[in-house]
């Protein structure tokens, strides 16, 4: 089916671009829904701003009422940290500011510095509550964007009929229809080295080329060091929802990436920095070759 | 897969550029025994690459100048001192060719890996965003506002 004649609305949220595709083009209400559903979720998970919960928060640790997305993102987060070995932590934050990803964007690398190891102690929650028992510096971008991207087509999708893309430029989710979707070349925008069809599912994709800076610095870092990954450039992975795949996408920089993929039934392509293709079994890409 | 935190020696024109394009972190991981090409392997790579370091085809909006920058790096394993070659190809400000070469070891966790694994392809093959017929691309995160100002102006430092 052809889809170019679809409605397209385009924006920007949460330091990167989005765009919606459905048939017929979003009445204006659902529109103000979805952005003020990025904007509160921006408010509360960015450490980029300064009146943000988790910025708050950190500061001098405390207890905040639990925002709605706490308990799913960091009990999924419990999960990656543990199948990787503690090289995911939520409390990686800190660790990438020092290395210049802040606030400010100064890009000043102060150096390595490792992330809590013993967050599950600092860090604690439940459907009421989130509580830092000491300063910290929370950042969800291990599957933050992909928690948003099932938020907002969860938003959508009782108002809509017929197929709906959500494209959060890298993290995408598809109801409703296929969609074919290149993988990009993470070292060459303009190829890809792969296509995937996406039909009721979300492919989410990572990769360390964009969100780099000075001196080999990008923003994958193992936790347990402060150092950014090098052996994998680039991931992809497919599953039921956006977050999901985002998890598993950023698992797959680590060692325990692909058991934990196994565990959660996700099929997964990733390229190593030295030009190599791997897949899990029963990966439905078509790799080129 | 080897893990190593040593960076080959950085270039004097091609540290920031290769940074703010994600050359850099080609530079820790070493390559299969055979030089490998990705992008370039593809349709249309035609650039010209030159061999020097500061010199080369300067062409018009360029950012940087086109051409092949390489880095030579060596890190410890426990076995042995191993050494790789790391050869980046910019064409207007696109790295349009990777080749690693080395003598790497066996993998770290081979064994363990293996049994999550579906296949491996020793190459990766790029082929034309615009031949292959799909609808939208998935790959990094498109970056905005504060972050592209601030590479922007690492870019200008790097270009003076």
């Amino acid at each position: 089916m052809d889809h170019t004649a679809d409605a397209r609305w385009d924006f920007t949220a949460i330091g990167t671009a989005w765009q919606i595709q459905t048939v017929l083009p979003l009445p204006g209400g659902i529109r103000d829904a979805v952005l003020r559903l990025v904007d509160d979720f921006d408010r509360d998970w960015s450490r980029f701003r300064s009146d943000s919960l988790v910025t708050m928060l950190g500061r001098d640790g405390g207890t905040a009422a639990a925002p709605p997305d706490a308990d799913v993102m960091l009990s999924a987060f419990a999960k990656l940290s543990h199948a990787t070995d503690g090289a995911v932590n939520p409390l990686v934050g800190e660790a990438l500011a020092r290395r210049g990803y802040d606030p400010g964007y100064g890009f000043v690398d102060a150096g390595a510095s490792p992330a809590p190891a013993d967050w599950r102690s600092l860090l604690t929650w439940d459907a009421q509550r989130l509580a830092l028992s000491a300063p910290a510096t929370i950042d969800v971008g291990a599957l933050g964007k992909g928690r948003l991207v099932d938020r907002v087509l969860d938003e959508i999708a009782p108002w809509v009929e017929g197929r709906i893309v959500v494209d959060a430029s890298g993290d995408l989710a598809v109801r409703g229809g296929p969609e074919r979707v290149g993988l990009e070349h993470p070292y060459d925008p303009r190829r890809a080295i792969g296509v995937w069809e996406v039909t009721d599912a979300a492919l989410c994709a990572s990769a360390t080329n964009r969100r780099a800076w000075g001196d080999g610095l990008h923003h994958v870092l193992d936790a347990r060091t402060g150092h950014p990954v090098r052996t994998i450039a680039a991931t992809w992975a497919l599953a039921p929802d956006a977050m999901t795949a985002d998890a598993t996408a950023t698992a797959l920089f680590f060692d325990g990436g692909p058991a934990l993929a196994h565990a959660w039934g996700v099929s997964w392509v990733r390229m190593t920095t030295d030009g190599r293709l791997e897949w899990s079994p029963n990966c439905k890409a078509e790799l080129f070759s | 897969m080897i893990r190593t935190t040593a960076v080959p020696r950085p270039l004097r024109v091609g540290a920031a550029a290769a940074s703010v394009l994600g050359i850099a972190v080609l530079a820790g991981c070493a390559g299969t025994a055979t030089t490998t090409e990705d992008a370039g392997s593809g349709t249309s790579s035609t650039d010209q690459s030159v061999d020097t370091t500061d010199e080369g085809t300067s062409s018009g909006a360029a950012t940087y100048t086109d051409g092949s920058y390489t880095a030579e790096g060596s890190y410890a394993t426990p076995e042995s001192v191993e050494t790789i070659s790391v050869t980046v190809t910019l064409a207007d400000d696109v790295i349009t060719a990777v080749e690693v070469t080395g003598n790497p070891t066996k993998r770290e966790s081979e064994q363990y890996q293996s049994q999550f694994i579906g296949g491996i392809q020793d190459a990766v093959v790029g082929q034309d965003i615009d031949e292959i017929s799909v609808s939208r691309v998935a790959g990094s995160s498109l970056t905005s506002g504060g972050f592209n100002e601030a590479i922007e102006a690492i870019k200008a430092e790097a270009a003076a």
